[in-house]
């Protein structure tokens, strides 16, 4: 705001010395006049609209199996991420065959400042038939432009969308896929997942998939999956590894999933790295409880190509595991294989002394570097330590509790068989014979 | 006389003995739910946007799985608390420690479709939500465009018309 009247005053003397060297030219000094009349007003519009918009949905999508004639109220909520006063409309569509099958309870919220969601619900009326396949509906939020009298807004405006999507079995079998690629890194082992979604009214048998890798177009190597039975409606995973000994790049995996004599085939991107990012150290200096204390946070960019907008996110729980603090620093850009630091603020107000459980994210795109943290919080010192944790393909030894329940039953079951049978061949005779001495006494 | 007395005898000395092996059975069922009580890995989990945190005194393991047969299982190794970074889904998760493997429970991330306008010097809109969008530009109800951001990412914009995000 400041910055805009400053240019603003700046302009308007500017155009005024311009305005006093023309003033012998009648026609000029006009034109002049006018088009300083019109910078000035683009900056008093400009001043009119807000720093920032934001708005949030959040389930963004809701997915429901078919049933003919369903009634169900579904909940969302309306976000406002920047708390402030603001007014939002909400609006339904829906493709043709679902027209009024959605009735939002509400067509318009108000939000205070202190306001951060609101929590509102919608009715979902299902016709007796549809076709197969997926319906898509929307829940739309658009934030209504403020205007203060005469003056409007001329900004864009930020709209966010809760789609609704329901799936009609189709009347054989059929399916919907995707890929995963998890710890695709050179010289490691990488895991392809394929999971598969059932979307058909019969269950598969047999559901499998093969993806080849391909580099530049040329084929590098053919993974084969495990085959799984998959119900109709249900979810599951394929699975296949691959030891990763390609240099670090983008690749191509042409998928095809085969279910009972049918396939299905697509393709996606993925990219085999170096471990990429590292976070090196956290440095804390000069700290004061109760003041602001600079974080310098040292990350190594170990991929060869330079990460864009990486920055750092530092979460501090409280003893309710509740978030007290959630910093992040500037975003910067790492050169290809080069160490930068990160700096963000913490505002230690209100903050007590003790030892407190946090969380270091740095992020880069859709990826993130993480580290758990323990923060020492003292009068004049803050101490970090770094707790790390590890995600394995495989552990977990115990025996389950299913295991242990048919344990205890057949143990229970063998027990009392047992006492049966003892009890029929000894006691029960032994008492038949003693009975019988009695009766021939 | 003495003889139906007799039987009446046996017939509360055999219900004794069945009394007794019932007990015994209820006392083995009670030492053995004690015992697994005692070692369960008992562990609770909280949620705070894509942030899960397991906090747990006896389990070493958390097996976690997208899939309620646990295909594809993930095992992270917890301390008395760990947290982690999960995109939005549903997630079914176990505990265990070297003794037992603890039941099925299940916890959602709901996705978030969250966008910003940031006006500086230029205008430039930020996913601020936890999924990848697809954002449509529409000027006077006529779609001009899109702009696919994925979480945390920016675009410089042109700040007129309308901007609508969608997960894709």
């Amino acid at each position: 705001m400041r910055l805009n009247n400053l240019i603003t005053n700046k302009l308007a003397i500017k155009h005024k010395k311009e305005f006093g060297k023309l003033e012998n030219c009648y026609s000029g000094k006009k034109k002049i006049l006018s088009i300083s009349l019109a910078i000035l007003m683009i900056f008093f519009i400009i001043n009119l609209i807000p720093k920032a918009s934001a708005l949030g949905i959040t389930p963004g999508r809701t997915t429901i199996e078919f049933e003919a004639g369903l009634e169900k109220e579904i909940a969302f909520d309306v976000l406002n991420n920047e708390h402030k006063h603001m007014k939002v409309t909400l609006f339904s569509t829906m493709q043709d065959d679902l027209n009024g099958s959605i009735n939002l309870f509400e067509d318009s919220i108000e939000f205070l400042p202190s306001e951060e969601k609101k929590s509102l619900r919608y009715k979902l009326k299902l016709p007796e038939e549809l076709e197969p396949g997926l319906h898509v509906g929307e829940i739309v939020a658009v934030e209504i432009p403020t205007s203060t009298g005469k003056d409007t807004f001329v900004g864009a405006t930020v709209a966010v969308i809760s789609q609704l999507h329901i799936y009609v079995p189709c009347p054989g079998k059929c399916i919907e896929s995707d890929l995963e690629v998890l710890d695709a890194e050179t010289n490691g082992t990488a895991t392809f997942i394929v999971p598969v979604i059932s979307r058909g009214k019969l269950g598969i048998g047999e559901v499998r998939a093969i993806i080849d890798i391909y580099k530049l177009g040329e084929k590098i190597t053919t993974l084969e999956t495990d085959a799984q039975p998959l119900e109709s409606g249900k979810r599951t995973e394929l699975s296949a590894k691959w030891s990763v000994d390609a240099p670090a790049g983008d690749y191509l995996a042409k998928v095809s999933v085969f279910y009972d004599g049918e396939s299905k085939s697509f393709e996606k991107y993925f990219t085999v790295g170096l471990k990429t990012l590292t976070i090196e150290s956290i440095l804390v200096k000069d700290f004061r409880l109760g003041e602001i204390a600079k974080l310098q946070i040292l990350v190594e960019n170990r991929w060869n190509q330079e990460l864009k907008n990486v920055f750092a996110n530092l979460l501090v729980y409280n003893e309710q595991e509740q978030v007290m603090a959630d910093v992040k620093s500037a975003t910067e850009n790492i050169p290809a294989l080069n160490k930068k630091e990160l700096v963000a603020y913490w505002d230690t107000v209100g903050v007590e002394e003790g030892e407190y459980n946090g969380k270091l994210m740095v992020k880069y795109g859709e990826k993130s570097t993480d580290k758990n943290l323990i923060l020492k919080i003292s009068e004049g010192s803050l101490d970090i330590t770094g707790v790390g944790y590890a995600i394995r393909q495989s552990g977990g030894k115990g025996i389950n509790m299913t295991t242990i329940l048919l344990v205890l039953v057949i143990i229970l079951i063998i027990a009392n068989l047992a006492w049966f049978v003892f009890f029929k061949r000894f006691i029960g005779k032994k008492e038949t014979k003693s009975s019988g001495r009695v009766i021939r006494a | 006389m003495e003889e139906k007395i007799n039987i009446e005898i046996k017939k509360k000395r055999k219900m004794n003995k069945h009394i007794k092996i019932i007990a015994l059975q209820i006392v083995f069922l009670a030492v053995v739910f004690f015992a697994v009580y005692a070692i369960y890995p008992k562990t609770s989990v909280k949620i705070s946007g894509n942030a899960v945190s397991f906090n747990s005194n006896n389990a070493e393991v958390i097996i976690i799985s997208e899939n309620p047969d646990f295909s594809n299982p993930r095992y992270l190794d917890i301390e008395k608390n760990t947290s982690i970074i999960l995109k939005p889904g549903t997630y079914y998760w176990k505990p265990s420690n070297n003794y037992i493997e603890g039941l099925k429970n299940e916890f959602t991330i709901e996705t978030e479709v969250g966008m910003k306008i940031e006006r500086e010097n230029e205008s430039e809109l930020v996913n601020v939500g936890n999924v990848k969008i697809n954002v449509t530009r529409s000027k006077s109800g006529m779609m001009v465009g899109h702009i696919i951001l994925e979480p945390n990412a920016s675009k410089k914009i042109e700040d007129k018309g309308e901007y609508a995000g969608r997960q894709i």
